[in-house]
């Protein structure tokens, strides 16, 4: 609280910014609370056992009385997603310029990133732990096989929709191709590159929590999994609203870093 | 303004009948297509020409041709006495396309010296704004400079692109349907622009269009070209006074030069046999 005088139109301003994020945050809280409500009500009235279906109640003291496992468990999960997503995004980036700077081993590289594409990386998991063990190496490894693709993907699409009179121009004035694929490729590709890059933030917290599951000593994963041996689904739950409250993170986090590095998107144009 | 003025001394000093480009027997395959046959063509320095004919009849193709972009399967053509890849090399071509193709991320200065900053390595930061700037007055946008290409319209846009290609200070400005995407009155009032730009740098431009208007409005000389294969079936002198400005088109000359060059098209839409 402040103790200067609200003047009327900093007052209204207000109330107008307001009234606009309750538009929007309304209808999604209010539904939000309504199906809480109803689990709640359910579990009570039909006498749910708490190892099936927890009620939110039990999950909310649950996540109270473990509070500081939970929070070791999520700071390591985050490590290892902010870790995997980074390592993804360069990786995927540089595929993407060796496919297409070079154009035979582009020809060479990219049938086989899309025929890996298809095989199931889940199943990879307990293979990586083989290799590496169950510190942060396979976690990382997973995320990577997961996440890269989709940033290689979406840069090169970008890359591919660049109008070819543009490139006519480049060639017109003897643009080598090093300078065409900086100049203009790189810098065209990076709306769509950002589209595959909060892909990436996504199916990077998927790759930890498989990795976790697949063998791990640490993180929300294994809390997930050792909870769910003890039948303490209260603690499941509550690992898994973690999970899903570091998802979003990451999401909204790829996406400030969107408006970021793509500030010529008109809606920014005044930054 | 010094370019402006050593433009306008070239001009000057150009006999008229001095060829800039010429094209002998020019035929162009592609796939298994021919799709330019046998072109000859002449346009002298300082000249507005325009190509005009029906759609895909291999009008930018010619062009890309003329601009080294795309090399023909037989005959030869030559700027100022050089091939037409020597010509680009050394920064004597200026194309305009239909898009724009700014750079969404860069300014109207920025994207106006563009290409000369790839053209010429040496240029400082501060020169390449200086010339970008001097380009953009040209064209008539010297107040947009710091506009993105989201803020400008269609015309606008244009304009940028047509700065771009002068700041390359270019012997011949290749256009292909550069007003092919606009509306008619920003058409009109482009139009009129460039052959402003025309007479003020002493360029030679080559113009593609669908618009016989256009064409009559702005040119000194048409070639007509004919369809399947490619082929230039008629060329007509314009016999009209500049400066012309838009009231040209209610001289009873114009209409007359119209008249003629719609019925040379319409003949030239007929597929003709090879020779
Ligand atoms: N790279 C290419 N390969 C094969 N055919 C082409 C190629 N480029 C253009 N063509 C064909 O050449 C013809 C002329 O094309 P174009 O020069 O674009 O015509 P215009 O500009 O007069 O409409 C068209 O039939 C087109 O399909
Ligand atoms: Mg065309």
């Amino acid at each position: 609280m402040t103790d200067q005088p609200v003047t009327y139109s900093a007052d209204s301003r207000l109330a107008s910014i307001w009234s606009a994020a309750a538009a929007s945050w309304l209808p999604p809280i209010t539904l939000i609370l309504a199906i809480v409500v109803a689990w709640e009500a359910a579990v009570r009235i039909f006498s749910i056992s708490s190892f099936i279906i927890p009620a939110p109640t039990e999950v909310a003291k649950s996540l109270v009385a473990q509070w500081d496992t939970l929070m070791q468990a999520t700071l390591v999960t985050a490590g290892e997603i902010l870790f995997g997503f980074v390592v993804s995004v360069v990786v995927g980036i540089a595929i993407a310029l060796i496919i297409v700077r070079f154009d035979w081993l582009g020809r060479a590289l990219y049938p086989l990133v899309v025929l890996f594409q298809n095989v199931p990386k889940v199943a990879l998991a307990p293979i990586f732990i083989l290799w590496f063990g169950y510190g942060l190496a396979p976690k990382i490894g997973l995320i990577l096989v997961i996440a890269f693709f989709p940033v290689t993907l979406s840069m090169l699409a970008g890359m591919k929709s660049v109008d070819h009179s543009l490139l006519l121009l480049m060639n017109s004035v003897g643009a080598s191709r090093t300078q065409i694929l900086f100049r203009i490729l790189v810098p065209h590709s990076l709306p769509s590159l950002m589209a595959g890059t909060k892909i990436a933030a996504t199916l990077s917290v998927i790759g930890a929590i498989v990795g976790e599951f697949a063998g791990a000593s640490d993180g929300l994963g294994y809390i997930i999994q050792f909870a769910s041996t003890q039948l303490d689904t209260a603690l499941v739950f509550a690992a898994l609203l973690l999970v899903s409250v570091l998802g979003v993170a990451f999401y909204y986090a790829a996406e400030i870093l969107e408006r970021i590095v793509v500030p010529w998107r008109p809606k920014f144009n005044d930054a | 303004m010094s370019h402006l003025a050593h433009a306008n001394a070239r001009k000057q000093t150009a006999v008229q009948t001095d060829e800039l480009i010429t094209a002998n027997g020019v035929s162009v395959v592609l796939g298994n297509q021919l799709i330019l046959q046998n072109i000859d063509l002449s346009i002298p320095q300082g000249s507005f020409v325009s190509l005009i004919g029906p759609s895909g009849c291999g009008k930018s193709t010619l062009l890309k041709v003329l601009a080294g972009l795309v090399t023909p399967t037989s005959g030869s053509v030559s700027i100022a006495g050089l091939s037409a890849t020597e010509a680009a090399r050394r920064r004597m071509i200026g194309l305009v396309f239909q898009d724009a193709n700014l750079l969404p991320w860069k300014n109207a200065v920025d994207n106006a010296s563009m290409l000369l900053s790839i053209a010429n390595r040496s240029l400082s930061r501060a020169e390449l704004q200086a010339r970008g700037q001097e380009m953009l007055e040209l064209v008539g946008l010297g107040d947009a400079s710091n506009k993105y290409p989201h803020e400008l319209s269609g015309g606008m846009r244009q304009r940028v692109a047509i700065a771009r290609a002068l700041a390359l200070d270019p012997a011949v400005l290749l256009m292909d349907e550069p007003f092919g995407a606009l509306d008619a009155i920003t058409r009109d009032s482009m139009g009129q622009s460039l052959l402003e730009i025309w007479q003020r740098t002493g360029k030679t431009i080559v113009l593609v269009t669908h618009s016989i208007d256009e064409a009559v409005h702005l040119s000194n000389h048409v070639h007509v070209l004919g369809i399947r294969p490619g082929r230039i079936t008629e060329s007509m002198d314009i016999d009209l006074p500049y400066p012309r400005d838009l009231s040209v088109a209610e001289d009873p000359e114009f209409v007359k030069q119209a008249v003629h060059l719609r019925m040379l098209l319409r003949a030239s839409h007929q597929p003709g046999g090879a020779s």
